[in-house]
């Protein structure tokens, strides 16, 4: 059982790991990005374009992407995802090969991802209380950028590569070991999936 | 390295990882607590939200009006009107609201004098021009509320809706503002109140889905006599005429 354990924790702390689910993670950011861009584009040539997530009145990708907030920038926001996550993608898979980036480029890429993140639940809690409506594609993107910041931020605190007061590295290190990190992420999906439930469960179920 | 120094180093060690092991388990135990409360709290709110089986609150149940022809629209005016005019409508719908401008009057004029009777079947498939509040269905489901318990009001409240029509890509009228117009239009309070309860949205997206498998390609859509008007229906004249023909020839 111990032995188990160790093995286990040994493996969810490993390169393999680590970058194996910002790989899929990320792939899967850029495959809904793909499917959000076009379908931004078909409803651009026809505003009435029936799309095939339009499920029922909670689950509808063009109530949302008709929203002001889906145009952010000016375009759609889903382009932003077709810009950045291959750049995550090639990341994952060159770590994955054994490529050690310079603590800069891996703590820039930290600091935008950050951002990304930031975005992407400001997207979701606007999705929910303002538009409301959900689309599948956007949650999938929520939580697959919630996977590559935990993964990200997993490893530049596990190779100290965020320039952080050497205290507070050692705080967050031995929290990483002792599986703080992997508690926090689950915890925190499971609070989207429960605000996702209360506030439209009669209208997902009923 | 002595021996004595090595057996420390190697206690220090276990001790080390001793203590981490306690963390792990005080980090696994409390965490695993939240998260097996998280789960539960999940599955009671799904449990609850599947055994909600209350006719309304946009249940998926299908109501369907009272007072409805045989064709499953609403009927304005005297049954026994040789013409029939059938508008499958959208209350956010812009052309709507030209259409209605345009031959409202005469519509009244025509209903009044026995010519003509009017369909009206209001779809809902602007909902998402309207920042996610879905005007269209809101609407419409009061439009059904009002056919069902107060038919002799409908087109009162109709042109009330379209008297205040909201621009599209706007948030549409509040359920506040859709009441009081109801009010205005004579509908009863008891009947208003039942807005809320959201009765009939399932049956106006039946008769959203209805409305474009049997062709209908946007709104408004005029028939008269089950045929589909191609004239001009934004300026007053065309239609009148239309009708005033049909009613003539009898067909």
């Amino acid at each position: 059982m111990t032995e188990l354990l160790t093995t286990l924790h040994r493996i969810r702390h490993a390169n393999a790991w680590i970058f194996g689910t910002m790989l899929v993670s990320s792939v899967l950011s850029l495959i809904a990005s793909f499917v959000l861009s076009v379908d931004a584009v078909k409803l651009a040539a026809d505003p009435t374009a029936e799309l095939s997530c339009n499920i029922n009145q909670v689950i509808s990708c063009g109530t949302v992407a008709a929203a002001w907030q889906s145009q952010l920038l000016g375009f759609p926001n889903a382009f932003l995802g077709l810009i950045a996550e291959p750049v995550v993608i090639t990341i994952a898979a060159a770590c994955l090969g054994g490529v050690r980036f310079p603590r800069w480029f891996m703590f820039a890429a930290q600091v935008v991802y950050a951002i990304g993140f930031g975005f992407a639940y400001w997207l979701f809690y606007q999705s929910m209380f303002h538009i409301g409506a959900l689309c599948p594609w956007c949650l999938l993107v929520t939580i697959s950028t919630t996977l590559v910041f935990a993964t990200l931020t997993h490893v530049n605190i596990r190779d100290n590569n965020l320039f952080l007061p050497a205290r507070l590295q050692t705080a967050l290190a031995s929290g990483l070991r002792a599986n703080l990190d992997l508690v926090i992420v689950v915890i925190w999906l499971l609070i989207v999936v429960l605000a996702v439930v209360v506030k439209y469960g009669d209208l997902l179920f009923g | 390295m002595g021996k004595q120094q090595r057996a420390t180093s190697r206690k220090a060690q276990a001790a080390i990882v001793a203590q981490r092991g306690r963390q792990i388990n005080w980090v696994l135990t409390v965490g695993g607590l939240i998260i097996v409360g998280l789960v539960a709290a999940i599955g009671i709110v799904a449990f609850n939200a599947t055994n909600n089986d209350e006719p309304t609150a946009g249940s998926g149940k299908l109501v369907t009006p009272a007072n409805l022809t045989s064709t499953g629209a609403i009927p304005v005016g005297k049954p026994a009107a040789p013409v029939t005019v059938e508008i499958v409508l959208d209350y956010m719908c812009p052309a709507c609201g030209k259409f209605e401008q345009a031959n409202g009057g005469e519509l009244d004029r025509l209903i009044q004098a026995g010519t003509t009777k009017v369909e009206l079947r209001p779809i809902s498939f602007l909902d998402r021009t309207s920042q996610g509040t879905r005007y269209s269905t809101r609407a419409a489901n009061a439009m059904a509320t009002v056919a069902d318990r107060a038919p002799d009001k409908v087109w009162a409240f109709n042109n009330a809706l379209y008297d205040s029509q909201p621009q599209e890509g706007t948030r549409g009228l509040s359920n506040q503002q859709i009441a009081d117009l109801a009010i205005q239009a004579g509908v009863g309070q008891a009947v208003v109140d039942a807005f809320d309860e959201r009765i009939f949205e399932p049956w106006v997206a039946n008769v959203t889905e209805a409305a474009f498998a049997s062709g209908v390609q946007g709104t408004p859509t005029v028939k008269i006599n089950g045929t589909v008007f191609e004239g001009d229906v934004y300026r007053p004249g065309p239609l009148t005429q239309a009708i005033e023909a049909a009613a003539k020839s009898g067909t």
